[in-house]
């Protein structure tokens, strides 16, 4: 049985060592756990990516339909990872600064960094920029759910704040108070 | 014939002792001579075969078996270090390809350390090597990694050629291993990295607290093995990184 790579239905090309069946695993050795760790973290980040996920919970280790589940189990060598090892895989990207528990003070579920905030904060000024909303006043939901997808459709509000609370340090974004909430007002670069 | 006696005689007799050593001594060093001209004859006979063939020697794998062949037949290492022969290494420049080829060697057994456990296929490994020196790197073999692997031997970073099965590999990690170890990395071969213990009690005659030990020992202690506790027949599978067929 060779061990092959493998493009699922959403058309994500899957690593070879999701096709072997102790990657599902917790390994009792630390240093083997860390490497297999790290190869699910990678994983991840890289599906998220691709399907633009960004919350992943321990449930979602036991939903067959969940968005996840393309990398969380492989129906093909009849494996599936266990809650309670994808809540330790969750714990080490939260201690890696790769993904924050949402809500916080819990954690079973996180959202997941496949871009950085300070790398969100940078697509999110681009897309000011390029859509000519530069100086107006705009609301959260303006942003998350603009009339044309943009890269920002569907961010989390917490990771959204992040990325303007970046912009800010540089004088490049203000958080306003507006009737219905909050808003935010994008600035030209100062020089 | 009447000898000679009284005092005459002793000098006489000193007088042939002295001639002889002369003519000897003239012999041996015209030997000498002869020895020295055939070695400088010799010398630059390799040297030109050296430069001749340098390149082939380096980039046509054959080549440079049939050439490492006929170097110890004549009892020449080519790769001997400073101390004996020397020259011969600088001559070819065959010394430092040896070293580079060893560098890159190690380079390949660290990176994948942490997949296989320290043990690598000869032939996996030839081919990461291979892919690692890039088309322009000229294609290596088998025995340019065995002596490669023998010139690394002073750093005494334990690299090691074993075979398991009739199957070469190289390890890199100084960890002995041991008999039972040699027996379950020969079963995982055949079962595709896959091995439980009812195998090796039923093909083996191990007990099973003999086959549970080794198991756990490589699994736990060596980190030799990665567990899969989803097997569909036994439940507890261990499965060897080095013996699975990885397509990439």
């Amino acid at each position: 049985m060779a061990l092959t790579t493998h493009t699922t239905p959403s058309g994500f090309l899957l690593p070879s060592i999701h096709s072997a069946p102790p990657f599902f695993t917790e390994q009792p050795n630390p240093t083997t756990q860390s490497i297999a760790t790290e190869q699910w973290i990678r994983l991840i980040l890289t599906y998220a990516r691709h399907r633009k996920l960004f919350i992943l919970r321990v449930e979602d280790a036991e939903a067959a339909e969940s968005d996840w589940a393309e990398i969380l189990r492989n129906e093909r060598i009849n494996r599936k990872m266990t809650p309670g090892h994808l809540c330790n895989i969750m714990v080490a990207m939260a201690d890696k600064n790769l993904a924050i528990y949402e809500p916080p003070k819990q954690k079973r579920s996180i959202l997941v960094y496949w871009r950085l905030p300070e790398e969100w904060a940078e697509v999110l000024y681009e897309w000011v920029v390029d859509s000519g909303q530069l100086n107006t006043i705009m609301t959260f939901y303006e942003i998350t759910d603009p009339l044309v997808e943009s890269a920002l459709t569907n961010i989390p509000v917490p990771l959204l704040r992040k990325a303007i609370g970046i912009l800010g340090k540089t004088g490049r974004a203000q958080m306003i108070a507006i009737a219905d909430g909050e808003g935010v007002r994008f600035l030209a670069k100062s020089k | 014939m009447r000898r000679g006696v009284g005092l005459a005689a002793f000098d006489r007799q000193e007088q042939s002792k002295r001639s002889f050593a002369e003519l000897s001594s003239e012999l041996s060093r015209s030997q000498v001579e002869n020895l020295h001209s055939q070695l400088d004859q010799f010398r630059t006979a390799l040297a030109h075969f050296a430069t001749t063939h340098r390149e082939s020697i380096k980039n046509d794998p054959s080549f440079r078996h049939e050439f490492q062949q006929m170097c110890s037949s004549i009892g020449v290492d080519p790769l001997a270090g400073p101390r004996k022969g020397g020259w011969w290494a600088e001559l070819l420049g065959l010394g430092d390809w040896q070293y580079e080829l060893g560098v890159q060697i190690v380079d390949v057994c660290v990176t994948t350390r942490e997949r296989n456990g320290g043990l690598i296929e000869m032939s996996e490994l030839v081919r990461l090597v291979s892919k690692l020196r890039g088309v322009g790197g000229g294609s290596i073999t088998e025995d340019d990694v065995v002596r490669s692997i023998k010139t690394l031997q002073p750093l005494g970073a334990g690299y090691q050629v074993v075979e398991i099965d009739g199957c070469k590999m190289v390890r890199s990690v100084v960890k002995a291993l041991d008999e039972d170890q040699t027996v379950i990395l020969a079963v995982a071969r055949e079962e595709g990295g896959r091995v439980v213990e009812d195998q090796l009690i039923q093909r083996k005659g191990w007990t099973r607290d003999r086959a549970r030990a080794a198991l756990e020992n490589m699994l736990i202690r060596d980190g030799l093995c990665w567990l899969d506790t989803q097997d569909e027949w036994v439940g507890r599978a261990y499965w060897v990184p080095s013996a699975m067929n990885w397509e990439i």
